[in-house]
């Protein structure tokens, strides 16, 4: 991996902008690189259906709540899109810190979760790194998981799915505590294509796990 | 009822015998409370007028606390202070709603045995006078005293419910309160048949009975769709009215904390960071206010944190992000972590000049924190000796209390690694080994 810090470069990425604040998309779309093309944008979740439909664009910036539709906001526009999941990426954008929004987005296919607050640069950099089909962890995410999935490894090979790794672990670590997947990789000595593969499958795993702690931790918090 | 304008408004008062009508009755006349029941009792006596009126005034004027509930409600109907003169249209009596309930129930409790006295006395007279060969007409004096005996138990009934108020009344006390109308009104009933029948055979009582219960019925029958209809009116109008009170709430609060900080930011616009600082502040305010965990104890370590994580960022102006994984109570020994942890995000916020990410972890073994910021880094070596902040506030805090600490420097940023393990001393060994291994 040759470029520095943002997957790989596709120029002309194609993005549509999903959310009900006009002067929040105008603000992004102001900010967003100039690599990165905005193709549609859509406030509500009828709309977003639609113009992701017909746009097809590589990522979608996915506002996690939403109006319209059923009431199921971000969740919803991705459950109406499952047809384009395998060539659109879904990045969850979210001003809310409560995890049963973040995760419910991310187990309904998002490739990644940022808070809004985020810099221009480390948006475009997260667009960039979706579209090249890694997995986007924030802090608060990572931390999310930690909280769910438990802080010791797994033991038994039989539990794959519903237990990090001693690796995974640490570069969750690592990334709640702000580390970039380039710091990550320097403090464990591994390459970031590693660390985008271990973050990658720590997704997968909170996509698929149908571990019991893991209901009964969403549970609590209200989810599912 | 005269409404001269320095006037209390009349309300049964607090200090009663039977349900402070004549303390209420005082009160807003502006008489002794002595003379006032000295003057209902000479009523009383002058052919039943005073217990008529006393009656009377029992049902038709509101305790404190409903005239309080009351004007509360009204008060608080409009959302904002856009009318804020309903509240101070009555004028309210300054009393405590928690006090005069107590003190009612007590004058409650005596005035049941003062009546349970009186009604002892009168019987043991009219035992007396049969014994002196008195010719006391029992046949008519027993149906009345059931009569009243029965009105007094079910009226304390509607007295107690109207005072628990229809909503938060507990299911128990409820039983317990049907039980005792029932019974009021059954010894109504039986009083008011053995009057009519004149003492008559059982035959007549059982055919006036059934006569009785059988238009009792019908009148039922007729009057219960109206019944149920306005109970529902009343339900819908009870919900309407929490809603209400609801959204007066939520307005208040927005009102109170984010129009006043949006009229901040705007007076302040030039200021760049004052603005962010009033930004993240309210920012913080009203994610607080709506995902606070009710079910969460307060001391936890991870409140601790952000609490320090908040007073930095009043302080420097500079966002401090805090992810916290697990959690435990605060001990005195947390206290220093999250004085330590406070003095190093003090530190990252002033010379990172960037956002500072802080890390809580608390396992098994014990409770770590991280503060990382992207500043130009700088040498620990090189902190001069007189310094304070980083050798005495953090690593000489975190010592003393059986943890350690480790800072991590480079020119892409600065982490400080506080580790404070369950027990002093236990694993210091192997956290000095996990810290310092990158120094």
């Amino acid at each position: 991996m040759n470029h520095a810090d943002g997957g790989t470069p596709a120029p002309g990425i194609r993005v549509v902008i999903v959310d009900d604040h006009a002067i929040f998309r105008s603000g992004l779309r102001a900010d967003l690189d100039p690599s990165i093309v905005v193709a549609g944008e859509a406030g509500t979740v009828d709309e977003a259906i639609a113009v992701i439909a017909a746009v097809r664009p590589d990522v979608v910036l996915l506002d996690v709540h939403l109006p319209g539709g059923l009431g199921g906001g971000g969740r919803e526009v991705l459950a109406g899109s499952v047809p384009l999941l395998g060539s659109t990426r879904f990045l969850a954008l979210s001003v809310s810190d409560a995890a049963e929004d973040v995760v419910a987005v991310i187990r309904a296919g998002a490739r990644g979760y940022v808070t809004k607050t985020i810099s221009g640069a480390e948006i475009s950099d997260a667009v960039r790194r979706v579209a090249g089909g890694d997995a986007v962890f924030s802090p608060r995410l990572a931390g999310f998981v930690l909280d769910a999935f438990g802080t010791a490894p797994a033991d038994i090979a039989g539990d794959e799915l519903d237990r990090l790794s001693a690796r995974e672990l640490e570069v969750m670590r690592l990334i709640a505590r702000g580390y970039s997947y380039k710091e990550v990789a320097k403090e464990l000595f591994i390459s970031i294509k590693t660390v985008e593969t271990h973050v990658s499958a720590v997704l997968r795993k909170l996509q698929l796990s149908s571990r019991h702690e893991l209901t009964r931790w969403a549970a609590e918090r209200r989810l599912l | 009822m005269t409404t001269a304008p320095a006037r209390l408004p009349l309300v049964r008062g607090s200090d009663r015998v039977i349900a402070g009508v004549c303390a209420g009755l005082a009160d807003h006349l502006g008489w002794p409370v002595r003379m006032v029941r000295t003057g209902m009792v000479v009523a009383a006596l002058a052919g039943g007028a005073g217990v008529a009126f006393y009656a009377w005034l029992w049902i038709m004027v509101p305790t404190a606390d409903e005239r309080a509930k009351h004007n509360a409600h009204n008060a608080r109907r409009p959302a904002s202070r856009i009318a804020p003169d309903a509240a101070t249209r009555e004028p309210r009596s300054e009393v405590p709603a928690a006090e005069p309930r107590r003190n009612r129930f007590v004058g409650m409790r005596y005035g049941k045995e003062i009546l349970l006295g009186a009604g002892l006395l009168l019987a043991a007279g009219i035992l007396i006078a049969r014994l002196l060969g008195l010719d006391v007409p029992l046949g008519t004096l027993i149906p009345v005293a059931a009569i009243l005996g029965g009105a007094a138990i079910a009226w304390m009934q509607l007295d107690e419910t109207r005072r628990a108020g229809l909503v938060d009344k507990a299911k128990a006390d409820q039983a317990g309160g049907w039980t005792r109308l029932a019974a009021g009104l059954a010894l109504v009933v039986a009083g008011v048949l053995v009057m009519v029948s004149g003492s008559g055979s059982w035959e007549q009582t059982w055919l006036a009975l059934l006569s009785s219960v059988a238009v009792l019925g019908g009148v039922a029958l007729v009057l219960l769709p109206w019944g149920l209809k306005f109970w529902r009116d009343l339900e819908t109008e009870r919900a309407g009215r929490v809603r209400a009170t609801e959204r007066a709430e939520i307005a208040a609060h927005l009102h109170d904390s984010v129009l006043q900080t949006l009229a901040l930011i705007q007076r302040r616009a030039g200021h760049e960071h004052d603005v962010v600082r009033l930004a993240r502040a309210q920012e913080r305010e009203l994610r607080g206010w709506l995902y606070r965990d009710p079910g969460k104890e307060a001391g936890q370590l991870s409140e601790g944190i952000k609490a320090a994580a908040a007073e930095v960022e009043d302080a420097v102006g500079q966002a401090v992000e805090v992810v916290s994984v697990g959690d435990c109570a605060m001990t005195e020994r947390h206290e220093a972590l999250v004085q330590a942890a406070r003095e190093a995000m003090l530190n990252a916020a002033r010379h990172g000049g960037g956002a500072v990410a802080v890390y809580v972890e608390v396992t098994g073994g014990a409770a770590e924190v991280f503060v990382k910021d992207r500043g130009p880094g700088f040498e620990p070596e090189s902190v001069p000796v007189d310094r304070l902040g980083v050798r005495e506030s953090i690593i000489g805090r975190m010592n003393r209390h059986g943890g350690t600490a480790a800072i991590i420097s480079s020119q892409d940023g600065t982490e400080v690694r506080l580790r404070l393990p369950v027990s002093a001393g236990t694993t210091a060994g192997t956290a000095a080994d996990n810290g310092e291994v990158k120094l």
